[in-house]
């Protein structure tokens, strides 16, 4: 492991003082449960002076529910999330996603809102800094280059977090706490396709909760994702689909990605197949359409075909197996 | 009254004797020594793969506030190696670097900031060469020498033909043929490299605590390249967290952080990242086979021609034994008539492998192994029959390179894999995309010729009794998880007839212990094992002497029971601290000392340079069954189940053997399915544990191990290699059960999905197509 250097750390006990900390130092980053973050601080990807951590605030712990939405504190950790019996039975993809994350001992420190603010990924940025010196950088971090597609003038990093895909399918929104007040916005809009900068927060802000509709309480889903081992891995490309079904044809489908591009994807043109029937042939379309939308790029050690191949595959299983259910 | 019998330890399951120590975190590993006004050493490293080198300009790293020293390629003159015959390493680079990684300089400074800012400072002027990452380029015509003194950068050419070859496949009914590529691999243990080295100015003495298994070979290269007199130096090798071969030799890390703790007058202590662990490689080279085998229409064989191209790095290290162990070690599994072998181990720009678990002949066996289920399958024979008819024969077991074969249990292995797998039922009957596949392999149990031939005993052990009644065992026997320190001290225990709470143990320190070679080419239980029991035994002759001094009797009268001696079933006897008592009155405290050495026979051959490389006392023989399934869509692999029969002569510790043997699955598992080091432009990009993928403890299949006991004349009660030949038989086990799930057979490896996903689509698109 390389060595982690000098920072002053602080530890709010609100969002509040987090945001003002936030303010009055420049320099600075949020941690949460700093299972990614604090391997790139070491690695000297991230050099901040000032680490405020989030840990110890309150408030964003909470799952809740009221009348209209379940709310989901950022600062609940993906343990608890995916214990949640609230969430296994109305929400069971993003269970399935939080149980998928890493290993059970990051479980017990990530959180949500850590999950969902992921860095993008890269071999050829999630290196030590002689590494990266040696390869004279890229454009996501002081290069000029991408080593992935070199030529290009976009980034390529893959978003790699899990629980994106399987709050998408349920249109979830997210909150967010600035030194402005509070924004709440599609979570979908939280991103955008650049592997260097693919979160719409503003550096001094921070997600504060997610929020599930009751609409969509207890409609079926799943996710998965394939990874060469069933622990540790990030995914090489994920996919989550909710499937309601009405005397076997499509009476609402949703699919989401991850792992194949710089931000978390809603497949396109899915509404096409409501109505359909459930069979061979609409599960093979599915699987087509998400094949040709997922754009995997040479971000992992695995071929970006496979990873393509595998994501259209992943998503028919999950319809199919929502479909006998 | 209860029967009086000596405790039995062997063939027993024992816990581990330094286990205790482990499992509460008591235990001290290199890098948990921190002494006082320790320093911090972090080294410079290449960032080029191949270029002169201009200038290392230090001066305003050695300005720098808070840096005590800083050192070069300058610092010493004197390379290192593990062979004699190849020692063209430096700790540092001198007059070139020749891969990207190779340390340059290093800092000793008071803290770790400090030393990366003055790494920051150092100023590296280079002018770049050509650099070849593949044993092709490197091979090419025109390619720049990376060593002036190996020309064509060939680090050794090996040629054999024993038997009649060509005649051998003029003979055959079939011959077929394949090409391989087996990706180089790390070991991935869990504890990175570290070393501790504390220079004592006032009298010029240097003790070094190091992450190693070869200590004693450690201690020979620093003082061969700090020019010191090997009494100046104690090197002391603490708890170790694993070693596969990564540590079979003397590494960088310990030369560099002695040579900076000198040039600083003070202690130095380096921690390697995993990153730099990687670097430090001695992993397993990447291997191109090309494998020929000729066979009769029953399935005997009548000749083998193969060759091997290994990517040797930069540097020879293990290199030249490497690529002979992967000729020789073709005999001794089977009865081969004929064998023709052509080896190049070639010098490549990327990091230096080495002696990794299952040294040399892990690639050509599984190349070998994958293409007798091939060949078994085009004849119609049943897999484990061709095996069986090309088995040696007894009770010589003669082979062409001379091999000293006294036990063989390889028969047993393949009957035991066979009843237990259900493969007589099961093969072939196991539905769509799950298979079954075999193979089998072998390991020798240790070299008997050593590295340094000096003429020196193979093992030595030293015990310890004193006024107390107790034992202790003094070996430089390096325990690195293996269980060598509980080994020595069951062999000991077993000979006394007494409980091993009486003994305690030190290991590694060459100031205490007795001088070991080190722990790597499976040579610890047969050779230190058998120095115990040599030790034990001239123990037990003064205690029966003293024995029979107190009860006035002759020696060859006492009865030893281990905690009890007597002259005769009906006297009372003396209790063991009694003779103890008897023992060193007059003399003090006794430390007795057994040595093993190996018997000229076992030496190899001399029909070929370099025949002595896989000669041993012994050879351990293993036979797997691995069931496999195939996700049709993904590709994905699961490994199902494992059927792992291994001779180990005699399981001097069963639990251990086991353990052994389990380990050797799930590494030979990772190299199988998803370990493999990749470079870009030289550069190593999966050089930590997210990218580089070890299996976990999810993808381990159940195991059943089955431990066949053959009894080796020779062996310490029997007994033999353990660690390493299950490895060997997992990786072509497992490819064979795939071509049997789905139809197609994988060659390279690692199979990965991605890569077996092409395969089956090929497959598929050809099927279609026909």
């Amino acid at each position: 492991m390389e060595y982690m250097p000098n920072f002053k750390l602080h530890r709010p006990k609100s969002k509040d003082e987090a945001a003002q900390i936030k303010n009055e130092s420049s320099d600075s980053l949020f941690v949460a449960g700093g299972t990614d973050m604090i391997v790139n601080v070491r690695r000297g990807i991230e050099q901040p002076h000032h680490l405020i951590d989030l840990s110890d605030i309150a408030e964003v712990k909470e799952i809740s529910q009221d009348k209209s939405e379940l709310v989901i504190g950022s600062g609940v950790t993906l343990n608890s999330l995916a214990n949640s019996e609230k969430i296994k039975s109305d929400y069971p993809a993003i269970a399935d996603a939080a149980l998928s994350i890493a290993g059970s001992t990051h479980q017990q420190y990530g959180t949500v809102g850590g999950n969902l603010c992921l860095d993008t990924r890269c071999l050829f940025y999630n290196q030590s800094e002689w590494w990266r010196q040696s390869n004279d950088y890229c454009m996501k971090e002081r290069g000029e280059i991408c080593h992935v597609a070199p030529g290009g003038k976009r980034c390529f990093a893959a978003f790699s977090g899990d629980l994106a895909p399987a709050m998408l399918v349920y249109n979830a929104e997210v909150k967010i706490h600035g030194p402005n007040g509070v924004r709440q916005l599609a979570l979908q809009d939280l991103y955008r396709n650049d592997g260097m900068n693919h979160l719409t927060l503003e550096s001094n802000e921070l997600i504060a909760s997610i929020h599930l509709s009751n609409n969509l309480a207890g409609s079926p889903s799943k996710y998965e994702k394939a990874r060469i081992r069933g622990s540790i891995d990030f995914p090489l490309a994920g996919a989550a689909v909710r499937l309601e079904k009405e005397n076997n044809k499509i009476k609402d489908i949703t699919v989401a990605l991850t792992g194949v591009n710089p931000f978390p994807q809603i497949i396109k043109n899915t509404e096409a197949m409501i109505g359909m029937d459930i069979n061979e042939k609409t599960l093979d379309l599915l699987r087509e359409n998400v094949r040709k939308q997922a754009k995997p790029m040479k971000t992992t050690t695995v071929a970006p075909w496979y990873r393509r191949r595998v994501v259209g595959a992943i998503a028919k299983r999950l319809m199919h197996e929502l479909s006998v259910e | 009254m209860n029967e009086i019998k000596p405790t039995s330890s062997i063939g027993i399951p024992k816990p581990l004797v330094d286990g205790p120590e482990k499992v509460t975190g008591k235990a001290r590993y290199s890098a948990d020594f921190i002494p006082s006004d320790c320093l911090v050493g972090r080294i410079f490293r290449s960032p080029v793969s191949h270029a002169e080198i201009m200038e290392v300009d230090i001066s305003d790293a050695l300005s720098l506030p808070g840096v005590k020293a800083v050192i070069t390629g300058e610092e010493t003159d004197e390379p290192y190696g593990v062979l004699p015959i190849a020692r063209f390493e430096y700790p540092m680079a001198r007059d070139k670097v020749r891969y990207k990684g190779e340390p340059v300089a290093c800092v000793a400074a008071v803290d770790v900031e400090t030393a990366q800012k003055a790494i920051d400072l150092i100023k590296f002027k280079y002018k770049e060469l050509p650099a070849y990452y593949t044993s092709q380029d490197a091979m090419a015509e025109g390619a720049v020498n990376l060593h002036d003194h190996r020309p064509g950068n060939v680090e050794r050419d090996v040629d054999f033909d024993l038997g009649d070859t060509d005649n051998g496949l003029t003979e055959a009914d079939l011959i077929m043929e394949e090409k391989y590529n087996c990706a180089e691999i790390a070991q991935v243990q869990s504890e990175p490299h570290a070393a501790i080295a504390e220079y004592d100015s006032t009298r010029e003495f240097l003790t070094v605590h190091a992450s190693t298994q070869v200590p004693y070979y450690g201690h020979k290269m620093l003082a061969k390249v700090l020019k010191m007199k090997e009494s100046q130096i104690r090197m002391i090798k603490p708890f170790v967290g694993g070693g596969f071969g990564c540590r079979t030799e003397c590494l960088n890390i310990e030369l560099i952080c002695a040579l900076v703790a000198r040039a600083a007058k003070g202690t130095v202590r380096i921690v390697a990242s995993r990153e730099e662990t990687f670097i430090t490689h001695r992993g397993r080279p990447e291997t191109d086979v090309e494998m020929k085998i000729g066979v009769k229409n029953d399935g005997t064989i009548t000749a083998v021609d193969f060759k091997a191209i290994q990517r040797g790095g930069a540097y020879s290290g293990y290199g030249v034994v490497t690529i002979l162990y992967s000729g020789g070690l073709m005999f001794g599994l089977y009865d081969l008539p004929a064998v023709r072998y052509r080896g190049l181990r070639i010098l490549t720009n990327t990091p230096p492998p080495g002696a990794m678990r299952g040294h040399g002949i892990t690639d050509v066996r599984y190349a070998f192994e994958n293409l007798l289920d091939k060949v078994a399958n085009k004849l119609g024979v049943d897999p484990i029959e061709i095996r069986r008819k090309n088995l040696l024969e007894g009770p010589k077991y003669e082979t062409l390179n001379e091999m000293f074969i006294n036990s063989y249990g390889l028969p047993e292995c393949l009957d035991w894999v066979e009843e237990k797998s259900g493969w007589k039922s099961r093969k072939g009957n196991l539905g769509p995309n799950r298979g079954l596949g075999i193979a089998c392999a072998h390991y020798p149990s240790g070299a008997s010729k050593p590295v340094n031939w000096t003429g020196e005993p193979h093992a030595t052990i030293h015990l310890k009794l004193d006024w107390d009644a107790s034992i202790t065992v003094l070996t430089g026997a390096p325990e690195i998880g293996q269980g060598s320190t509980t080994m020595a001290t069951q062999c000991a225990a077993e000979v006394l007839g007494l409980d091993m709470s009486r003994f305690q143990s030190l290991t590694s320190d060459s100031k205490l212990t007795p001088k070991d070679n080190g722990s790597y080419s499976s040579r610890v239980t047969y050779m230190v094992g058998n120095a115990s029991i040599d030790a034990a035994k001239n123990l037990k002759n003064i205690l029966i002497e003293a024995a029979a001094r107190k009860l006035e009797v002759k020696p060859e009268d006492i009865e030893c029971l281990g905690e009890v001696y007597r002259a005769g079933s009906q006297d009372e006897g003396l209790s063991f601290p009694e003779v103890v008592q008897a023992a060193l009155e007059g003399t003090g405290t006794i430390t007795v000392k057994g040595n093993f050495d190996t018997l000229p026979e076992s030496w190899g051959t001399k029909k070929y340079r370099g025949g002595a490389i896989s000669g041993s006392m012994a050879y351990a023989y293993a036979a797997q069954v691995v069931e496999v399934s195939v996700d049709p869509d993904t590709a994905e692999i699961t490994v199902e189940k494992v059927w792992a029969a291994q001779d180990v002569g005699k399981a001097l510790n069963p639990l251990a053997v086991e353990g052994q043997i389990e380990g050797s699955v799930w590494m030979g598992m990772g190299q199988a399915i998803s370990e493999g080091t990749k470079y870009v432009n030289g550069l190593g990009i999966t050089n930590n544990m997210l990218d580089y993928r070890v299996p976990t403890i999810i993808e381990s299949p159940p195991i059943d191990v089955g431990i066949i006991e053959s009894v080796d004349p020779h062996g310490p009660f029997g007994a033999k290699e353990a660690g390493e030949t299950s490895l060997v038989a997992f990786i072509p086990a497992l490819t064979n059960a795939i071509a049997d799930a789905v139809g197609v057979r994988p060659l390279d490896l690692p199979v990965t999905s991605d890569h077996l996903l092409e395969l089956m689509e090929n497959y598929k698109t050809r099927e279609a197509a026909e």
